[in-house]
């Protein structure tokens, strides 16, 4: 067997994939061929240091501090459509309805006109005449 | 962590990832499943990451010839009931297959990672990166083959060193 058929085959020799003619053959191979069987073992630790590395489990805590921080970020960016233009919407709408009412509302009330003279019902009422300031004074 | 190898950047990234993602939910047309939209995002922020890390290891680097006790801690912090020789081995295995899978053409590293790292289909790799299940095969034997040739190198470069020590 040929090196560069051997090394094409070296995967499938290590995971038994290989029809046992080919099995054979590549085994003799690695025997006696230094480069070839030295391309196996890199090959054999590459593996299980890929292994290894997958076997690494990721931070328990993970999911929550992802949570957290697409909370964060919505609390401070994210601004929903009612407070954005909604909430001041209303706010001047009111404030507008609370002007006019009070204008038109002003505009509505006639005072009481008031004569000077006093209605007849009412003269003994009014006892202002009757005791001027003057007389008061002298006594 | 096929991209970055250090968990706690893998952890940061995968929070970095899943937040783009539900800001950018509303972009999701639907013309290619969830599973796919979000691997895409991931791959991209993953390579901006790296391209990132790459600038600050130059400083790492540096760090670490000036302060060695702290690359020891980095050293010890994976394995500590291992005997000191294995964890260096090991350490020395880890490093020669992240500088070969981090020397490999971008198109490559994604799809070795894709395939080896997360176990997905040619098919599924294919729909990731937007071409043919033929061109993504291509890419696989191409970067086993680029990796095979880098850790030779890296082997037979090491072996040179321990020989020069001696």
């Amino acid at each position: 067997m040929k090196c560069e058929l051997c090394k094409l085959e070296l995967e499938a020799y290590r995971e038994g994939n290989l029809p046992g003619g080919i099995m054979k053959q590549v085994e003799e191979h690695l025997k006696n061929c230094k480069d070839c069987n030295e391309i196996n073992n890199l090959e054999i630790i590459s593996n299980r240091v890929i292994d290894q590395e997958k076997e690494t489990q990721s931070n328990p805590f993970l999911a929550t501090r992802v949570m957290a921080e697409i909370e964060l970020l919505e609390s401070n960016h994210y601004v929903p459509a009612f407070k954005k233009i909604l909430k001041p919407a209303i706010i001047m709408v009111s404030l507008t309805a609370a002007i006019l009412f009070g204008i038109i509302a002003g505009s509505i009330y006639q005072p009481i006109v008031s004569s000077d003279e006093i209605p007849v019902e009412m003269v003994y009422m009014d006892d202002a005449s009757l005791e001027s300031v003057e007389l008061l004074a002298t006594n | 962590m096929g991209f970055l190898h250090q968990k706690d950047d893998a952890d940061d990234l995968t929070q970095e990832i899943f937040i783009q993602a539900f800001q950018s939910l509303g972009s999701f047309k639907g013309n290619s499943s969830f599973s796919t939209w979000i691997y895409r995002i991931a791959i991209n922020a993953s390579l901006n990451k790296v391209r990132q890390t790459s600038r600050r290891n130059l400083f790492q680097r540096l760090d670490g010839l000036f302060n060695p006790e702290k690359k020891n801690a980095d050293l010890l912090s994976g394995i500590v009931t291992d005997n000191p020789e294995n964890i260096l081995i090991n350490e020395e295995h880890r490093l020669w297959v992240q500088n070969a899978l981090n020397d490999l053409p971008e198109n490559q590293r994604i799809a070795i990672v894709l395939s080896k790292y997360d176990d997905l289909s040619q098919k599924e790799i294919a729909e990731i990166i937007n071409t043919t299940e033929g061109a993504v095969e291509s890419l696989i034997q191409r970067a086993k083959s680029n990796l095979r040739e880098k850790l030779s190198s890296s082997s037979i470069k090491n072996k040179k060193n321990t020989v020069g020590k001696k």
